[in-house]
């Protein structure tokens, strides 16, 4: 708006709101790359929250669709131990009367060729007593009555959701091969299931329905039953009846103390994540507030004309706050569409580290849920209003006709680089203090490590400037003039270098804080592989990780494993997921005698192999670090586990680092296992080699050799160690993912910065073009003081990176996930950070540098 | 045509068919037209001329900031023409004086850095380079004021400065464009015979633009430029 129009004005006693929406919008689009960027950073902002928060709520609505396909409608259910229950125990319930609901249940997973390998979950159940749990049988879904004969009738009979059945070519009648722990079953598709509703048709997604019987005939479970759901009314009472209707070691649990766990797990992930995204939405509003101070600035003596002109405070601060609105709503609203579309790639990152360390996931498609994108597109134009007000604020307080001297901002400036300074190192020990406030609040840590970056980015003035100071003479003596000149440039101009270095700065301490704290998780787990994994092969199922199996093995196993002739040793071990009081646990029971010697312990009150001796002699266990911490365990308490015989208090002989599981595990000896649930089953051999046996070639004939009885999977330590170090890897992906996003907006951030400020600076160059400076020294100005602008943020970001990595490595994991991490400092992700710093503000440099070289002095002259 | 004051000796600068046209959108604008003079060694010049007559663009042609779209400069026997971009920056660093209507000082520079720069530009630093600041700005009647920012300053103690900053470097040819159009008119005069007794005092040449006959009266010749020809009045 030319001043002439505005003066043109005066008179009015307000400015129509048009008036000032054209002071607004003509400033937008005259200076669109500005724009443009803003939208873009905070477009991707946006999209990472919205891809983060898409995937987050897929997985848990994924669950809860997994948990509903299995559990429908149940309140209670019947469990037994790790063997199940015996279905007598149904058989009595039902003819006692005592419930009117109640269903048994048998499952299992499988996968099937003929399903494209997909684990699904077997779903025995009794058709007559499934109407008030599933709807699977209901009239509106059920396949025809012939079909259905066929299922109740036919050995091998399954359902399948008709759509299940189509993608993968299979009719009625049909055979198919389904591989149920390591066995091959054959089985046939008696008919297809048509649920009318959504939620149904994905539950049944991965979902092979069988009648009980063929259930437990395919599972080997003859006799037996998982669980029996049951509906029982609020209240205490009929829970009371039903339990003490029920032999020793057979409970009636309500369902969410059984999936309230599993839920628990997957929440400190998820928070993680949410966490992260969040981060990249910080940077952005950097870039915002650096942006719009740039705009604001940039205007200062037009702000300073339209006060004069009788535009009051509150409306130049509603003009900026507009502005920022729109360029908010326009980038939440692209930041949605990317969110999607990116939102694809973090479910299946999502889904796959779910399935790889917590459970499997049945149900892998739900649709985008609209809260979501709600919340997206909230958080990104109430993220950029909300950055948008500092510069609002400094906008509204422009004195009229006397816009502040650009010498005066800058004197500001430093003399707020002081205060920001000290209220940096103030907020960083708020931080400090409020991560050692002794609370597992996820919330509360991630509170604390924000507060300590943005302490460090308050420090950014002061450092910058100083940082300056110390390298004018060194670059002076390599450089000459425009040594001299570039360090001086970017204190001196401090009002707007110091914004964008904080944004980098913040960027690259959070990539040197993850790269650390990966890096260090990694050499923890690979210290921990070598401690943690037993023998020289390990034989077991061919659904488990090798580091916990579940199958049951088949016992012959153990006597064809011994009579190989390289085999010096065999153990065994039963890994079993218990019910506990305080939800369920994992147990590893094993026959090893020295096992435990080798274990790493957080706390014992006796020595690693007095311990160990604990778990043989006096049936004692030693309790993994996420366990303990998660039942709030310590050495001289006890282990209540339900056993056949009851609620049962193991005595703790020691509490041991463990990286398997969020859940925890609990070690004892295979005989007090045994003892206490009356269970002979094993679901692994660990095997010892005699000297000089190659575990590749033995791996590979006992495979041969006990194939025969089932399909085991006979995996090398080396082999196990690589999985477990390929599931960690593919944990982080998403990590990575958004650390890579963080800076991408940082980067973009820079780059806006630098336009801006170069773009302002251009009268100035064609000062210095005038007085003599080639394009050639103007280009190399303009590139050394990005590139010093970078190497700020990079050294900054070093110990900021470092405290962060301290941060994550021992609170942020510990209260997620109970674990301890041994911290690694390696120089390559600090070499790495100076280097992104330096190369994003030399890129960022370019673009300006070649268009203020290609300017005609006389041109920037011109320029106001 | 005038010659007053000082005795010239030999030719300095020639100005040969000088041609300058800019694109504004569809249309092409003629701001100069086939300008010819020459200018005499230490001699004080003042071209005259409305708003828009071509005086600043002639000056810009003159300094290596612009280029003609036909015609020659030669300053002190050096063909302008002749030199590329980066030469005739290099020129005008060693060269050339630039004092502007609106002082064109840096605003995150202090006096005495704006002083300087010049001087950084062409690796003169230390103490020879403290000697001639200090010895300028006493000149210009600043001494005291070389820690202060630009903007403190008034606009005649403004234009002090880039006078002195003109002069620094010892140029051969200094030039003045309209370097009181935006002072007071006493103030104006003030920063005019310091101009006048700075360049004589060290026998630069001093082309000065500008629009006002009292400030071409410090000149030793005038010239005027009309609708882009200069001409005899």
């Amino acid at each position: 708006m030319s001043i002439g129009s505005l003066s043109s004005r005066v008179g009015r006693d307000d400015f129509s709101p048009r008036t000032l929406w054209n002071v607004g919008w003509r400033y937008l689009t005259r200076h669109l790359w500005q724009s443009l960027l803003m939208v873009l950073g905070i477009t991707l902002g946006v999209a990472v929250v919205v891809a983060v928060d898409l995937a987050n709520a897929s997985a848990s609505r994924a669950f809860d669709l997994s948990v509903d396909a299995v559990a429908g409608r149940a309140t209670h259910q019947i469990v037994g131990g790790p063997q199940g229950l015996d279905e007598t125990i149904y058989t009595r319930l039902r003819r006692a009367g005592t419930v009117e609901a109640a269903a048994p249940v048998v499952d299992a997973y499988v996968t099937s060729p003929q399903l494209a390998g997909r684990s699904m979950q077997l779903l025995g159940v009794d058709p007559f007593a499934e109407q008030p749990f599933r709807s699977y049988l209901s009239a509106s879904t059920q396949a025809s009555a012939v079909q259905l004969s066929a299922f109740l009738t036919e050995a091998g009979a399954i359902l399948l959701a008709a759509d299940v059945a189509e993608r993968n070519g299979l009719e009625p009648g049909g055979d198919l091969i389904l591989n149920i722990e390591g066995r091959q079953h054959r089985a046939t598709l008696a008919g297809v299931l048509t649920p009318t509703d959504r939620l149904s048709r994905r539950a049944l997604e991965g979902i092979v329905l069988a009648d009980i019987a063929t259930a437990q005939e395919l599972t080997g479970r003859v006799g037996r039953l998982d669980r029996i759901d049951l509906i029982l009314p609020k209240g205490g009472a009929q829970v009371a009846q039903v339990q003490t209707s029920l032999p020793a070691g057979v409970r009636v649990l309500p369902v969410e103390v059984r999936t309230g766990a599993t839920r628990q797990m997957t929440a400190a992930f998820r928070l993680n994540l949410t966490a992260l995204s969040l981060l990249a939405l910080i940077v952005g509003m950097f870039l915002i507030y650096n942006t719009m101070t740039f705009s604001v600035v940039q205007r200062r003596s037009l702000f300073g004309i339209l006060r004069s002109l009788g535009v009051t405070r509150l409306e130049v601060f509603a003009l900026v706050l507009t502005e920022a609105f729109l360029v908010g709503a326009a980038g939440a609203a692209m930041g949605l569409v990317l969110g999607v579309l990116m939102g694809q790639s973090a479910v299946r990152m999502v889904t796959r580290t779910i399935n790889d360390l917590y459970f499997v996931l049945t149900v892998r498609q739900v649709p985008v849920p609209s809260i979501s994108l709600l919340k997206g597109g909230l958080l990104g134009v109430i993220a950029t209003v909300s950055a948008a007000v500092p510069p609002a604020r400094e906008a509204a307080t422009v004195p009229p006709r006397s816009a502040l001297s650009r010498s005066n901002l800058e004197d500001k400036a430093q003399q707020n680089a002081r205060r920001a300074g000290v209220a940096g190192v103030a907020t960083m020990l708020a931080g400090a203090a409020t991560l050692a406030f002794p609370s597992r609040s996820l919330i509360v840590s991630f509170g604390g490590t924000f507060l300590i970056v943005f302490g460090f980015a308050l420090l950014t003035p002061s450092v910058t400037s100083g940082l300056m100071r110390t390298v004018k003479p060194v670059l002076e003596r390599a450089l000459g003039v425009l040594g001299r000149m570039a360090p001086r440039d970017v204190r001196k101009s401090l009002s707007r270098t110091a914004i964008a270095v904080a944004a980098l700065m913040v960027a690259m301490s959070v990539t040197i804080g993850i790269n650390l704290m990966i890096t260090s998780f990694r050499q923890t787990v690979i210290v921990w592989l070598s401690d943690a994994l037993q023998g020289d092969i390990v034989v077991s199922g061919p659904t488990g990780s090798g580091l916990q199996d579940v199958t049951p093995v088949d016992p012959r196993a153990e006597a064809i494993i011994r009579d190989h002739p390289d085999v010096a040793q065999v153990d065994l071990l039963r890994s079993a997921t218990i019910d506990a009081p305080g939800g369920q646990v994992e147990i590893e029971a094993g026959s090893s005698r020295d096992y435990g010697y080798g274990l790493r312990y957080v706390a014992s009150d006796r020595s690693p192999k007095a311990a160990w001796d604990a778990v043989h002699q006096e049936g004692a266990v030693i309790v993994s670090e996420p366990l303990a911490n998660r039942l709030n365990l310590s050495v001289s308490d006890t282990l209540s586990l339900y056993t056949e015989e009851g609620l049962r208090a193991f005595p703790i002989a020691g509490i041991y680092y463990d990286y398997a599981s969020t859940q925890g595990t609990a070690i004892m000896s295979l005989e007090t296992y045994r003892r206490a649930w009356d269970d002979n089953t094993i679901t692994a051999l660990v095997v010892d080699l005699a000297p000089g046996a190659d575990p590749s070639q033995v791996a590979r004939t006992l495979e041969a050799d006990l194939a025969s009885l089932q399909n085991l999977l006979a995996r090398p330590n080396r082999t196990i160690r690589e999985a477990a170090l390929s599931i960690f890897d593919r944990t982080f992906a998403i990590t990575d993912a958004l650390q890579v996003l963080a800076t991408v907006v940082a980067f973009i951030g820079v780059l806006s910065a630098l336009l801006a400020l170069q773009l302002e600076k251009q009268r100035e160059f064609g000062v210095l073009r005038a007085v003599g400076l080639t394009v050639r020294e103007l280009r190399g100005l303009i590139l050394l003081e990005t590139s010093l602008m970078g190497a700020v943020a990079g050294v900054l970001s070093m110990p900021a990176g470092f405290i962060l990595a301290l941060v994550l490595t021992h609170v942020i994991n510990r209260r997620s996930f109970g674990w301890t991490l041994q911290m690694v400092v390696t120089a390559a992700p600090f070499l790495q950070a100076i280097a992104i710093s330096v190369l994003a503000a030399l890129l960022a440099g370019i673009y300006p540098a070649l268009r203020m070289g290609k300017m005609a002095p006389a041109d920037a002259l011109r320029y106001e | 045509m005038t010659v007053k004051g000082s005795q010239v000796d030999s030719e300095f600068l020639r100005l040969e068919h000088l041609s300058k046209n800019f694109r504004e959108g569809p249309h092409t604008r003629t701001v100069l037209r086939n300008v010819s003079a020459t200018f005499d060694r230490g001699e004080f010049v003042a071209i005259v001329g409305e708003s828009g007559s071509g005086k600043s663009t002639l000056l810009n042609l003159i300094s290596g900031i612009d280029q003609a779209d036909t015609g020659a400069i030669c300053v002190d026997g050096q063909d302008l023409a002749a030199l590329d971009e980066r030469r005739r920056t290099l020129f005008r660093r060693r060269h050339i004086g630039f004092v502007f209507q609106f002082f064109n000082l840096l605003p995150t520079f202090t006096v005495w850095e704006n002083l300087l720069l010049p001087l950084e530009l062409n690796s003169i630093n230390g103490t020879e380079a403290t000697r001639r600041a200090q010895s300028l700005l006493d000149a210009v009647g600043l001494g005291n004021r070389g820690d202060t920012s630009p903007d403190r300053l008034s606009g005649g103690e403004q234009q002090r400065v880039a006078i002195a900053r003109a002069l620094i470097h010892d140029p051969r040819l200094v030039l003045a464009d309209e370097p009181t159009g935006n002072l007071d008119e006493e103030t104006g005069h003030q920063v005019l015979a310091l101009l006048d007794r700075l360049t004589r005092h060290a026998s630069k040449n001093l082309i000065l633009v500008t629009h006002s006959p009292e400030a071409a009266s410090y000149a030793d010749r005038v010239l005027y430029l009309k609708d882009g020809r200069l001409v005899d009045r």
